[in-house]
């Protein structure tokens, strides 16, 4: 059993379906003696550049303990499930549970720059003005 | 080049805030060692920490693989 830290993109049109796959995966790796440590659902963002020509992705983060064998079949789940853009799997040496800023981020409904006038809604609907707001920010800055 | 100009002495930004691991998900940090146009910024212009650039190099491409940052500013 080895700790992985696993993130996929799901298409924007499919996002009523992640919980429903989540539950998929979670039968998944618990029928196969694993666990998850930390699940966090990013929601839908905005991507950095637009993949298979979609511009936003709903993002999901999993923070598993599997075996091989389930990691292969989580792969394959991925690979041939038509709504995952994208996933990526990473090793880690333990269960990581604390949540993740993305996720802090999404809750604090602006960028955590802005975290002095932010408090106002707590599930602002995927907003497609916050990275773009990000980025002449940070021009700025250089 | 040392004499003329006042430089700010250049330090490691992990080591002085102890950061242990560099996050591939920590935007705000990813974001200030790459320059506007994408790239990342090389430990001689910062003073990051040899064993915090390998780290940040690696976050930053599993950054952009997510779409989390761009690769370069013309997508």
């Amino acid at each position: 059993m080895r700790h992985y830290e696993v993130v996929f993109l799901v298409h924007p049109d499919q996002s009523e379906q992640v919980p429903a796959m989540i539950e998929r995966y979670r039968t998944l790796i618990e029928g196969g003696k694993g666990a998850i440590h930390r699940l966090e659902d990013w929601g839908r963002r905005q991507l950095a550049y637009s993949i298979n020509k979609v511009h936003k992705a709903h993002y999901v983060l999993m923070n598993i303990e599997c075996s091989l064998e389930t990691l292969r079949e989580l792969e394959a789940a991925f690979k041939f499930n038509d709504a995952v853009l994208r996933s990526l799997v990473i090793k880690r040496d333990a269960a990581v549970t604390t949540p993740s800023l993305l996720v802090k981020e999404k809750e604090e409904g602006a960028k955590p720059v802005a975290a002095e006038e932010s408090p106002l809604s707590d599930d602002a609907p995927a907003e497609p003005a916050e990275p773009i707001e990000e980025r002449p920010a940070e021009m700025a800055k250089e | 080049m040392s004499s003329r100009f006042f430089r700010r002495k250049k330090y490691c930004r992990f080591t002085a805030e102890k950061i242990a691991e560099v996050d591939y998900k920590d935007l705000a940090i990813l974001k200030t060692f790459v320059t506007e146009t994408g790239r990342i910024i090389p430990c001689r212009n910062t003073g990051t920490k040899a064993r915090f650039q390998r780290q940040l190099g690696r976050a930053i491409k599993y950054a952009r693989f997510l779409a989390l940052i761009p690769y370069c500013d013309s997508h």
